[in-house]
Order: structure tokens, then sequence, then C-alpha cells
């Protein structure tokens, strides 16, 4: 028996007052060729209470990061998030609303993704944001199918896009999957040995639809040379950067420097890691963009009586209406999760994201400064500027090292040679505003007797 | 009124943060790289801004505040235990990169999901990638098309779609590269077979439905459809957002689909969060399993060596991506949250899940019923119409206000408004497409009779309000009806701060 059902036992009276006897009279329609005629094999159902205690059980039997000293990031960052973030969205007027259809009665909602869009727009340094995509990922792949919608018209390299060499291969794929249906190219933008984007490379894809580059990029370089790409593409080519939202309390919003699209996983504002989703994608752009955005977006207006008042605007972009020539098939975003960024960015206020970006680019800092004076391990991109995290060359694989951390109760980084299989060696550790002095000073001792013994090992 | 951006306190920031372990002038940046002005957000402290969404919120309507039938969208009641579990640390900070050993609790449920939702629509695979239904219906779809470049069937290149389906069903289909053909529906709502037959060739990949339709009428010549669609070689996509009607009593399996999308915001009560998170598992047929987007997970017996888990004696749980996987559409592993949710739901009813759908069209037959009733005794029968004229009805049911329309200027539109006015949210408007001044209305299982009882009467009482009336409808709402038409016209989108 369940019980979720108002009408359980009331059946009877219900089908007598239609003049039906029995529940499958309701089902008549359904032809007997495809009548499934056998019993569900699942379990028996449960009580909240035997679902809460097995939830915690079998969720209990995970580690969770705040359970161990964490450096593993790699595109989501454990950042605090305000107890009221987490009250508030639980707010059944928000938590249990459908998308707003009827403005009438949907006004909290518009006017905090309006809100939500001024704040993105602010952040980034550009005209208009979407009220989000599903992730960074999608975000990154909907700025590259928008940039040929826009460009390919006056491009000399026609369907073709450039991707910076260094964005993760799961990220890529999504771009991939999104773009192939257009028939757009991919190339590839080759980094430096520090790091930093190749310039020459850049010029090969002067004439593309558009340029995808990360700032920080994936191995956490602050990538000065990117305040020059639009000079070097010139107008007709769309400049997109995805952005680690929180490092632009410090660093240069793109639209500042010439970016017409900025797109980024918006998770380090407002959500938890929550293994990757819900989270958000931001997606913001120059006005020569706007209606060949992805998603939705609301505007600002008036009802009958003049008051201000909020509404989806532009929806002729979209899918409900467009069908097959929308912008894009995007219809459920990620809303709530943006919402949860919005209440995050209003207590943060100006200076403290600034603040909050110092404390993720302080420990990132302090680190480097920890890891750099052993001798048995290095740090490839020394000369560079890094926000959140870098790359520590091992002196074997950083597979190997990963599970000596684990055994001693550390979740060490990432093993890079995921992304670059040929960086056997390298490992890209993460701080945070989370990440504490003494932690850091664990994982310098922890990485210098693993790599002292390796060498050891590798001498006997 | 509250306006964010008119909070500008002197304190610069709503909660104190510790100092940093590295002080700002210990850090160094590349040329021109440092932001020089910082973005205008407002200075708010944590009583103000708790005040500002709560206020926000009371100008919302969510299932929480009153009946909600808008149809499809499946609006039921979100069991709020979900939402304490989905908090749990062993879900909300845990990362996708973590090794297998930290993660069998998620893993193993993954592994749980992925089987009943295999059960429960008659397919052999499940990847729970996809984020939303839309993103779940391009993924199966770019499957379909690997599976026929693998086959070396490069001529499919068409994907066929009733001019009843959703708007994400052709949209998806064409950001994959395909080319769309719409079909009539026949008079009644159905679909034509006779128009499929003339369509269809060695140049269909697929074609694309939901049964039961979006006039909430099950297709009784499904599976002569689906004969059709695979004689000529092509795929059978089944797209899910009505499965609520059907969960137990038939199945997409059974129906002789090879493809599907589960709306795991709509039939298993993950909350809509006013437009998402949703999350869009695919299922899929054998002979398209291979093309899913990894990983997935599987499991094998525990091996001695393995380290010991908690979820289990007997399964360890392995990530595992398909032979000729698409790659992904998403860079982690899906919306994981609205999956464990999920599950916290489906364990709710197990193997009565079936009585979940029972009662999802018991509900919709019997206000159906009650309108009609209604209407008749008030004397106001004639001025809507059945969307489909058919005895019974499936999760929803679609009414056209043609006639209202025409005797008295009151479109389906007014009459939305005029719900408004009774505490109600509308039913969805203007959708299918095919239906002339379309009300689609979906109860869900989660409302009680006298819930039902009492919209009927007041659906009854609006029609019959003078149009006039109707016409300013809303007015007890926070703002009344408002000027999209202005707000396209004088783009604002973004508060205009004044110029400094």
């Amino acid at each position: 028996m369940v019980d979720q059902l108002p009408n359980l036992g009331r059946e009877k009276e219900m089908l007598a007052a239609m003049g039906m006897d029995s529940l499958d009279d309701l089902f008549v329609d359904i032809p007997e060729i495809v009548t499934m005629d056998f019993e569900l094999p699942l379990p028996p159902p449960q009580t909240e209470e035997e679902i809460l205690s097995d939830a915690r059980r079998i969720l209990g039997s995970n580690v969770a990061l705040g359970d161990r000293v964490n450096f593993l990031g790699a595109g989501l960052y454990r950042n605090f998030v305000p107890s009221s973030v987490f009250q508030l969205i639980s707010r059944g007027e928000f938590l249990t609303a459908y998308t707003p259809y009827q403005p009438e009665v949907s006004q909290g909602m518009l006017q905090a993704m309006w809100e939500f869009q001024t704040l993105i727009s602010e952040l980034v340094g550009l005209d208009v944001a979407n009220l989000s995509v599903y992730d960074g990922s999608t975000a990154a792949a909907e700025a590259i199918t928008c940039s040929v919608r826009v460009h390919n018209r006056k491009a000399v390299q026609k369907d073709t896009v450039y991707v910076s060499e260094l964005t993760p291969p799961d990220r890529l794929s999504v771009i991939k999957n999104y773009s192939q249906g257009g028939g757009i190219e991919i190339k590839s933008l080759r980094h430096n040995a520090d790091g930093t984007l190749n310039l020459e490379s850049l010029s090969e894809a002067s004439g593309s639809c558009g340029i995808y580059l990360e700032q920080p990029n994936p191995l956490g370089i602050l990538d000065g040379g990117l305040v020059k790409v639009k000079e070097i593409i010139g107008e007709n080519t769309a400049f997109i950067v995805g952005v680690q939202p929180t490092s632009l309390g410090l660093v240069e919003a793109p639209g500042n420097y010439g970016a017409d699209i900025v797109v980024g996983e918006g998770q380090a504002l407002g959500s938890p890691v929550t293994f990757g989703g819900p989270i958000y994608g931001i997606f913001a752009c120059t006005k020569t963009y706007l209606r060949q955005m992805p998603g939705r977006i609301v505007g600002r207006s008036i009802d009958v009586d003049g008051k201000e008042a909020f509404c989806l605007t532009l929806s002729t972009r979209e899918q409900h209406i467009r069908r097959h020539r929308a912008t894009s098939n995007i219809c459920t975003n990620e809303t709530l999760i943006a919402l949860m960024g919005a209440m995050h960015m209003s207590l943060l206020g100006p200076e403290g994201l600034r603040h909050l970006a110092i404390r993720n680019m302080g420990a990132c800092q302090l680190a480097k400064d920890k890891l750099a004076p052993i001798t048995t391990i290095a740090i490839p991109h020394s000369s560079s500027a890094h926000y959140n995290e870098f790359v520590v060359e091992l002196p074997g694989s950083a597979a190997e090292c990963l599970s000596y951390l684990d055994v001693n109760g550390l979740i060490g980084g990432f093993d890079l040679s995921n992304w670059y299989p040929e960086r056997r060696n390298w490992l890209l550790v993460s701080f945070t505003d989370q990440t504490g002095a003494s932690e850091i000073e664990l994982l310098a001792a922890h990485l210098a007797a693993w790599s002292a013994s390796k060498l050891q090992g590798a001498m006997t | 009124m509250s306006h964010l951006f008119e909070h500008n306190g002197a304190e610069g920031r709503g909660y104190n943060q510790p100092p940093p372990i590295v002080g700002a002038d210990k850090l160094r940046f590349p040329a021109g790289l440092v932001r020089k002005s910082l973005p205008k957000w407002p200075r708010i402290s944590e009583p103000e801004m708790v005040r500002h969404y709560t206020w926000l919120s009371s100008r919302n309507f969510g299932i929480d505040t009153g009946f909600y039938p808008l149809g499809s969208c499946t609006m039921k009641h979100n069991p709020r235990v979900n939402e304490v579990i989905a908090q749990l640390p062993g879900i909300a900070d845990i990362h996708p990169l973590q090794p297998e050993h930290h993660i069998q609790g998620t893993l193993s449920i993954f592994h749980e999901m992925q089987d009943m939702l295999a059960i429960c629509a008659g397919m052999d695979s499940v990847t729970l990638q996809p984020v939303a239904g839309a993103q779940g219906e391009f993924t199966a779809i770019r499957c379909i098309q690997e599976y026929f470049r693998s086959n070396g069937e490069l001529n499919r290149t068409k994907v066929i779609v009733p001019d009843s389906a959703h708007g994400t069903n052709p949209a998806s289909a064409a950001m994959a590269g395909f080319e769309i053909i719409e079909i009539p529906s026949k008079e009644d709502g159905r679909i034509d077979l006779e128009a499929l037959r003339a369509v269809v060739g060695d140049d269909t990949a697929a074609m694309m439905i939901t049964n039961p339709s979006t006039l909430g009428v099950f297709e009784p010549e499904i599976a002569e459809a689906a004969d059709i669609v695979h004689q000529a070689g092509g795929q059978m996509y089944y797209d899910g957002a009505n499965f609520n009607a059907i969960l137990g009593r038939t199945s997409p399996g059974l129906m002789g689909f090879d493809a599907v999308h589960y709306n795991l915001h709509k039939t298993f009560s993950q909350p809509h969060g006013g437009g998402g998170p949703g999350s869009g598992p695919i299922g899929v047929k054998a002979h398209l399993a291979e093309y899913l987007p990894g990983p997935m997970v599987k499991r094998r017996p525990i091996l001695p060596d393995d380290k010991l888990s908690n979820v289990n004696v007997e399964w360890w749980y392995t990530w595992h991506t398909p032979e000729n996987s698409i790659g992904k559409v998403q860079q982690w592993h899906g919306n994981s949250g609205a999956v464990i949710r999920c599950w916290a739901y489906y364990r709710r009813y197990g193997k009565e899940l079936k009585t979940m759908s029972e009662h999802a069209v018991l509900n919709a037959n019997y206000l159906r019923h009650r309108i009609m009733e209604e209407a008749k005794v008030a004397g106001v029968r004639h001025l809507f119409e059945d969307g489909a004229p058919v005895e019974v009805v499936k999760h929803e049911f679609t009414l056209s206000l043609g006639p209202l329309k025409e005797e008295r200027g009151v479109g389906a539109m007014d009459i939305a408004k005029g719900l408004l006015d009774k505490g109600y949210m509308a039913p969805t408007v203007y959708f299918p497409l095919i239906v002339p001044e379309c009300m689609m209305v979906e109860p869900t299982e989660t409302e009680s009779k006298e819930v039902l009882d009492e919209f009927a009467k007041n659906f009854v009482e609006v029609l019959q309000e003078d149009p006039d009336v109707l016409h300013e409808a809303p007015t007890s709402t926070p703002v009344r009806r408002v000027d999209e038409v202005y707000a396209a016209r004088n783009l604002t989108l973004s508060y205009p701060f004044e110029e400094e």
C-alpha cells in the first residue's frame, strides 16, 4: 500500500460517478497486444522512514569530500555556500513551480531570474545573460553553435570553430555532440610550454566563426595573452571565454577585454559539488548574439495598470514556438540552481566576491609556495599565475600517488592522464576557500614523502 | 516592491568570511588581467536578503500553493523526504572524479535506477546522463544516428514527427542534423497511418512520438505505426513526457519502440524548481546500447581483493562506457541529485508504480467528467468541445474553447486568467497546436476528489463569467495582465543602473 494518493480507497466512488466499476475500464483503449500482463518485477513499497534509513546507509558509505582532506577540483569547486540559500530555495513557491508561463502568478521567480541575469551580466561584463543552461560544457557547446549561426555568412573558414587543445575531453565530447549536427568542424588551438595560449596558433583561427578558450584554463593558469585575442581574431570571429566565476572578483571580466560570449560552470557560486549535477551553466553575450542565443530570457515589462512586471521574452527563438528552427532544443533548464547562485552572489556583494577570490587564489598561492621547495617534484608552469589549481609533475604516475594519498586520508587531486594520456605523471591539485594552511602542509609532507620513496625505489 | 539592486549597504557583504590564508598583496597577475571595477552587485545583509527572497516567493505559485493542472507537465506533489536525502553529504558533497571505491553508494543507486527504468519501459539498457527531457531526446536521436552510420546507412536523414508533438522533438532532431518531416494528425487527433506510410522510406531514420499523445489520448494503432516505421528500416522513439499515464499498464517496449526518454521531473517527482533542474535518462533496446553515452554503471560479484563496501556484501559497482559510445552530453554524470530524489520516490511505490498511473488516469477522467457534468447543469456545455472525442482519456485531456471564442469573444487565455483569479494555476493553453483555443488539463494523481470537484465547479463558473470581466482578469494577482509585446519592444534584460 502506498501513501501519496489522496483518492486511495475512493476509486469505486469516483468510477461510479463516471458509470464505471473498475479501474480496468479506464484502460480499455490500450489494445491487448501492448498490454502489460505481468506485475512489475520491483520490490514492495517502502515507508518514508525505511527509505530515509536506506538512503543514510547507502549514501553514508560514500566518502564525502568533507570527510577528508581534499584537493580535487578540476572544474568543480567546493566553496562555502551560506545556510540561508538552502533554507530559501526549499520554499515550495520556488521549489514546486513550473516554468513561469503565467507571469501574473510567477512574478517571484521571474524577477529573481531577471536579477540573476543582471548579476551575471555585471560579473562577466557583457550586455545580456540568459537564465542558465545545463552546465559549463553545454554552455560552451551552445556558445559554439551560436557563434556559427551569427558569423558563418561572412566567415572565410566556414562552419569552423577553434577550441583550446587543453579543453578536457569530456567537455570537448559534449561540444562535438552538439556541433556535429550543424556540420561544424572543431579545430585545435595550441598552447605554449608554460601553458599559455600560443598566439601564432591563434592567427590560424582568423576568419573562422569562433574560438573557445578558458580563463583560468584547465591547468589553472591565468593567461594574460587573452587580452590580445580579440584584436587578433577580429570582429567577425566570436571570442568565447569559459570562466570560473569566483575568479572574477580579482580577474578582469572577459567582456572588458573583448569577449563576445562568456560561459562557465556556475557551480562555485551557490551550489555544492553534488556529483556534478544539478549545477548550472552560465551563458552571457553581447547584443550581437542576443537573437541567436539559446535558452530562456526574462524581460522587464508593465502590466495593464502600468505597474512594473516581468515576463519571459524573445521566446520566438525557442523550441515551443520555433520548433525545428529554434536556436536550441533546451526547455527545462537549471533555474532553481541559478536561483541559489543569485542568492549567494547577493550575499557576497562586490567586496565579498573579491574576498572569496582572494581566499581561493591565496590558498592556491600558498600551496605553490609550499610545494615549490620540494626537490623531488616539479611545478611545470610555475612561472604562470594560477587560480584554484596547478599542475604538479611527479617522479612516478599520478595514479599511484593518488592511491598512496588515499590510504593516508587525502583526496589528493586529479590524475591528468585521464585528460592528456601522455601526462602520466601530472597531478592537478586544487584549493578553494575551504582549504586550510595545515591541509596544505599535510599535502606537501605526503608528496615529499611519496616522491622521495619513489625516487629511492627507482635507485635501488 | 523590493529591488535587489537598490540595496547598497555600507558594510559591503552579507556574510563574513574568514581571512584569506595568503593576503592579496602576495598574489600576482599577468599584465592587464587585474579587475579594475567590481561588478555592481548589491550590498545586502542576511536579514534583508532573506526578506527579499521570501517576498519574491510570496509572488510565485507552486504546487504547494494550490492546484496546478498544467497539461503535459505532470505537476504532482514533491515528497519532502526526497529533498532531505538529496542534501546528505553522500550526494551533495561528492565529486564525479572520485575513485569508484569512494562512491559505491551512489553507484549502487545509479544501478538500481538504470534497472528500474529499463524494467518500467521495457528497454534493455539505460543511461542516466541526460539532464532534461529535451537532452534525452537529443541523446537518443544521436545514438540512432550513430547506429545508422555504423551500418553504412548514411541515407537515413529524416525524422518524422506528428504535428501534435512537443516542440522539443523537432528541435532536438534538427540539432542532431536531421531533416524534419511533420505529418498531420487525423481529425480525432490520432496518428494517421496513411500519412505515415506516405512519408516513410529508405531515408527515414526515426519517428518521434509520445503515447498517450499530447491530447491525452492513447494511440491504439501504435503497434501498426511501429511496424510501418520498422519495415522501412527506421527506428521508433518514445517521448516519455506522458509516461505517468501508462506505467505498469503498458510500456514503450511492448508498443514497439527502440528508444525512450524519461522525464524524472514529471513521472518521478523531481521538483520543477521554477523551470529546472530536470533529469532525462534514456532507455534503448539492445541494438542501440553500444552507442549510449558513458559512463554507465554495471556491477560484478565482489572479489576478495576489493575494498570493503558498506553498500552490500554481494556486488561491486563500476563505471563502464559502451563500445561505440556517442560520448558525453553533460560533462559529469548528469543531474545525479535529481536521480537520487527520484530513487527515493520510486522506492516509495516499488512494484505498485502502476497504482500511481492508475490514479493519475482516474483523476483525469474524473475531472473531465465532472467538468462536463457541471457544464451541462449550468447549460454551458455548448461553449466548449472535447479536444478529442474519446470515451476515456489517459493522464490529461484537452478542451477546445473555440465555440466560446466565437459566441462571446472569450479565448482560452481569458479563461486561464480567470482561473488565476480563482486561486488556481491555469492549465496549459494553445497547445497542442492542432486544437483551436486549446486548454490542456492534467490533474495528476496527488489531488483529492474534493479539489477536482471544486475545480470543475469553478471552471464552469469562469466559463459563464461576463466577457468584460474575463478580458480584465486577473485582478487578484500580484500584477495584472503583463504586456509581453512591451517587454519585447523595450528590451530591458537587466537592472538599468544609473550611469556614474
